[in-house]
């Protein structure tokens, strides 16, 4: 009776929880690696092969993308400038574009940086809007961005060339 | 003459990059949408919306607007920085349970929700699933800095690859 009582109970655990937690391993030499090579690093964005990141150090923060076979960021020439602070990023999945929400000079824009040409380009909101969050689907030909109008937050979808 | 050319082809390149913006699905009832994130192929979209006050992860089908159901993310409130993997197999958000944050990944194909405690103690701040899901990186304070630390999911979740594409080695990766 107890036997049956204890399989029913750890059934019912299951059953509702469907839970593991077993098999997740850091992965320690990319993490130290990150860790060295910034004081403080923020908003992962994660491709296949790539990490992109807001990597802040003595005290200017750039936005970085590293690829993850090599553990070495690779150039992003351009997409960082002196009078602009990045609030939000996404890269594609394939690592080519990187979009992002950008404050310069009390505005707000969204960007989309493309590597293959070394380009930083401002995407118009229409209607208009203060972007604030961005997500690029794994190809960066569909973009996501969260804009605020009239008080209120809404999801614009972009369809990208 | 030339000057001319180079000014038309440079308006042109700028015009064709602009892109055509809809607003995204957002049911009957037009909610506010904040945090979105696409699967890679960009069928799905999740979203936070306020749900009785309380932020709650939503995940839509882009064309068209039907909302999927998640299992295990009717509770645990608020969540926070959803990502998807590539077909939206797996969704990864943060949620709250008792005075933690912690990351949970639903597998929308079993069923099966894996809740993630990072090995440091931590308590995660956004997440972002590799489009495979074989990796998720995380960020965390940590001493006031805030830190991302990259976890290998392999041994707890199968992968999520675009349809057709072959298995790869890390060393075909660097070619």
């Amino acid at each position: 009776m107890r036997g049956l009582l204890i399989t029913s109970v750890l059934l019912l655990c299951s059953a509702i929880l469907g839970c593991s937690q077993n098999g997740i391993r850091p992965m320690s030499r990319i993490g130290a690696s990150l860790q060295r090579t910034a004081d403080s690093r923020r908003y992962p964005s994660m491709g296949q092969r790539w990490l992109a990141s807001l990597a802040s150090k003595n005290g200017r923060e750039r936005v970085e993308l590293v690829d993850l076979s090599s553990g070495t960021p690779v150039p992003l020439n351009g997409i960082n400038q002196a009078d602009s602070q990045t609030i939000s990023l996404s890269v594609s999945g394939d690592g080519q574009r990187i979009a992002l929400v950008r404050q310069r000079e009390e505005r707000t824009e969204l960007m989309l940086y493309r590597r293959n040409v070394n380009a930083l380009q401002k995407l118009p909101i229409n209607p208009p809007g203060i972007p604030r969050s961005v997500s690029l689907n794994g190809n960066g030909r569909l973009l996501a961005v969260q804009v605020s109008r009239r008080g209120r937050w809404d999801v614009d979808l972009i369809r990208l060339p | 003459m030339t000057r001319l050319l180079i000014a038309v082809l440079l308006a042109l390149s700028v015009w064709g990059c602009e892109g055509r913006s809809t607003r995204a699905p957002s049911g009957l009832v037009a909610s506010q949408q904040q945090d979105p994130a696409l699967s890679g192929d960009g069928r799905l979209l999740a979203v936070i919306v306020d749900q009785n006050g309380r932020p709650t992860v939503q995940l839509r089908n882009v064309q068209g607007g039907a909302q999927l159901r998640l299992r295990h993310l009717s509770r645990h409130q608020p969540h926070s920085s959803p990502s998807l993997s590539w077909n939206g197999r797996y969704l990864a958000v943060v949620t709250q349970r008792g005075n933690h944050r912690m990351v949970l990944i639903e597998d929308r194909q079993s069923g099966k929700a894996h809740p993630l405690r990072l090995p440091s103690g931590r308590d995660p701040v956004q997440v972002s699933l590799a489009p495979d899901a074989r990796q998720i990186a995380i960020q965390t304070a940590d001493q006031g800095r805030w830190r991302i630390e990259l976890i290998d999911l392999s041994g707890l979740i199968e992968p999520d690859r675009p349809a057709g594409q072959r298995r790869t080695t890390p060393s075909e990766l660097n070619r």
